[in-house]
């Protein structure tokens, strides 16, 4: 399958932009948008999360992202998992994207720790039949022991992270996206991962990290990015994106929280 | 259409989780499968023949058989326009086609169906009516309802993502349907001038396939399933287009 003539990129976003159309009137309901409507008064706001942004990454990389809240690091990465359409230009994404969900997703709170193995890694979009080979695996890595057949609502969210870690990397996936859920684990299990995490890698995966935390960008990324109001201000070595990135919020924070615009 | 072949797993499983949580949590869930259906026969059948005074020969079957259907409609429509908004945040991160939320919904009210059958069969063999070959048919029926059913769900839980007042809309409009269709009552009894309504009302005939072998114990005529065929291929063609049409604008909505 992987062919050795010209590396194609994982993904690769050629100008993407995207727009949230908010409508200005509050339409929360079918009533009041037929008013509304009948009345010509429709009007949008536009959002743009992502504005024309251009980005390649190689099978194996390891791409920290970083910006504020509301920068479109979300947004980009719902771009990368196809979960939203681009607006404008194009999403080209080869393989299968996993992605670490926050505390809970996919997970359904009734059933045991067994039973949400499945139903995670059929969301993940894994068959069955993959899943009961791996089953064993998954339990013994996620290290839960006879927590498994009790339901997750008795779970800390350390025992969750966990195990949605395990399930997650049971496969070996083109594009691992992983957030800052898992530092809520023990030291130990934070080990565990990361050596998953590198043999992941040795295989060919590639790592998307969002965070908030420089520090973990810094030791895990050999790349990294920046986005602020949903353009990419910075791609480079994490050192150098990071130094400007904490600088502009140092120089934002003093000169004005509320408007915090920066000359590049 | 691919894609969702291709999550069967996953709609199997959805399927047996929405089981296991009516069933196995509690045997109430059973009991109030069986049960309700029961009483609401119970009581349509004291104010019919009591209120409104009309005889309809083997009535509790005729109005138990009809509030199955029925409840089986209303159900799944109602749990296949919360099936998408449950999983919100799913959809939100995941690339799951989304179908397959209103369609495990779907089947589980199929099963649902079947169970409550049970005591339908019951009745039949308790008021001295031998069980029909024509029973046979209802399968055949079971599937038309189940397809015409999923076009309604598929048409209607895309909306309720976009708007969250249509679940309380299609409430009413749900209701207004119940009484367009003989459920509880004879077509007989529908004065000439609003016959129509009753007749030309899709639902009817949808439910007529499924209530003729239980309660006439015939297998209903020929063009009358080739209509509801027809009708059920096309509920099913218009839901799943505009489900189509509206899919890639959920996430943004949810």
């Amino acid at each position: 399958m992987p062919t050795l003539a010209m590396p194609r990129p994982v993904i690769d976003l050629r100008e993407v932009s995207l727009c949230y159309r908010l409508a200005k009137q509050k339409i929360p309901s079918f009533k009041e948008y037929a008013l509304h409507w009948m009345r010509g008064a429709l009007t949008y706001e536009q959002l743009w999360a992502l504005r024309e942004v251009n980005l390649r990454v190689d099978r194996g990389e390891s791409l920290g992202i970083v910006g504020r809240n509301g920068a479109g690091k979300s947004t980009l990465l719902k771009v990368i998992s196809s979960v939203l359409p681009p607006t404008r230009g194009k999403a080209l994404v080869h393989g299968r994207v996993a992605p670490m969900l926050e505390l809970g997703t996919g997970f359904d709170f009734e059933l045991t720790g067994q039973e949400n193995i499945f139903l995670n890694a059929l969301l993940l979009g894994h068959p069955k039949r993959e899943i009961e080979q791996r089953f064993d695996r998954i339990v013994d890595f996620s290290g839960l022991g006879d927590f498994i057949r009790t339901p997750i609502r008795n779970y800390s969210s350390g025992m969750l992270s966990r195990l949605a870690f395990s399930v997650l990397t049971a496969w070996t996936p083109d594009i691992l996206v992983l957030d800052e859920s898992l530092a809520v684990g023990d030291v130990h299990f934070v080990k565990k991962c990361e050596e998953r995490i590198g043999e992941l890698q040795a295989h060919g995966t590639t790592l998307l990290l969002v965070s908030h935390m420089a520090e973990a960008v810094r030791v895990h990324c050999r790349r990294c990015i920046w986005l602020e109001s949903g353009c990419l201000r910075a791609d480079g070595r994490p050192d150098e994106v990071l130094d400007i990135y904490e600088e502009s919020s140092a120089v934002a924070v003093e000169a004005d929280p509320g408007e915090a615009t920066i000359s590049a | 259409m691919k894609r969702l072949y291709e999550h069967s797993d996953l709609v199997w499983y959805l399927v047996l989780r929405d089981l296991r949580v009516r069933y196995r949590r509690s045997t109430i869930g059973l009991v109030w499968t069986l049960l309700q259906p029961l009483i609401m026969m119970l009581v349509l059948y004291v104010v019919f023949s009591n209120v409104f005074r009309f005889q309809l020969y083997r009535y509790p079957v005729y109005a138990l058989a009809g509030i199955l259907f029925w409840n089986f409609f209303q159900q799944s429509i109602v749990a296949s326009m919360n099936s998408l908004r449950g999983n919100a945040a799913i959809l939100q991160k995941l690339p799951v086609p989304k179908a397959v939320f209103p369609v495990a919904t779907v089947i589980s009210g199929v099963v649902n169906l079947c169970l409550a059958l049970v005591p339908l069969l019951a009745i039949l063999v308790a008021t001295g009516q031998p069980l029909q070959p024509a029973l046979l048919f209802l399968p055949v029926s079971i599937l038309l309802a189940a397809l015409f059913t999923l076009g309604a769900g598929l048409l209607l839980s895309p909306l309720a993502v976009f708007f969250s007042d249509v679940v309380e809309l299609v409430g009413v409009v749900m209701m207004l349907l119940m009484y367009l269709t003989p459920i509880f009552y004879p077509m007989a009894i529908v004065p000439e001038q609003y016959r129509w309504m009753v007749r030309y009302n899709p639902i009817r005939s949808v439910l007529e396939v499924f209530r003729d072998p239980i309660y006439y114990g015939k297998i209903p005529p020929l063009p009358h399933v080739a209509v509801t065929v027809v009708i059920s291929l096309v509920a099913l063609a218009i839901g799943a287009l505009a489900f189509r049409r509206n899919s890639d604008r959920i996430p943004f909505y949810i």
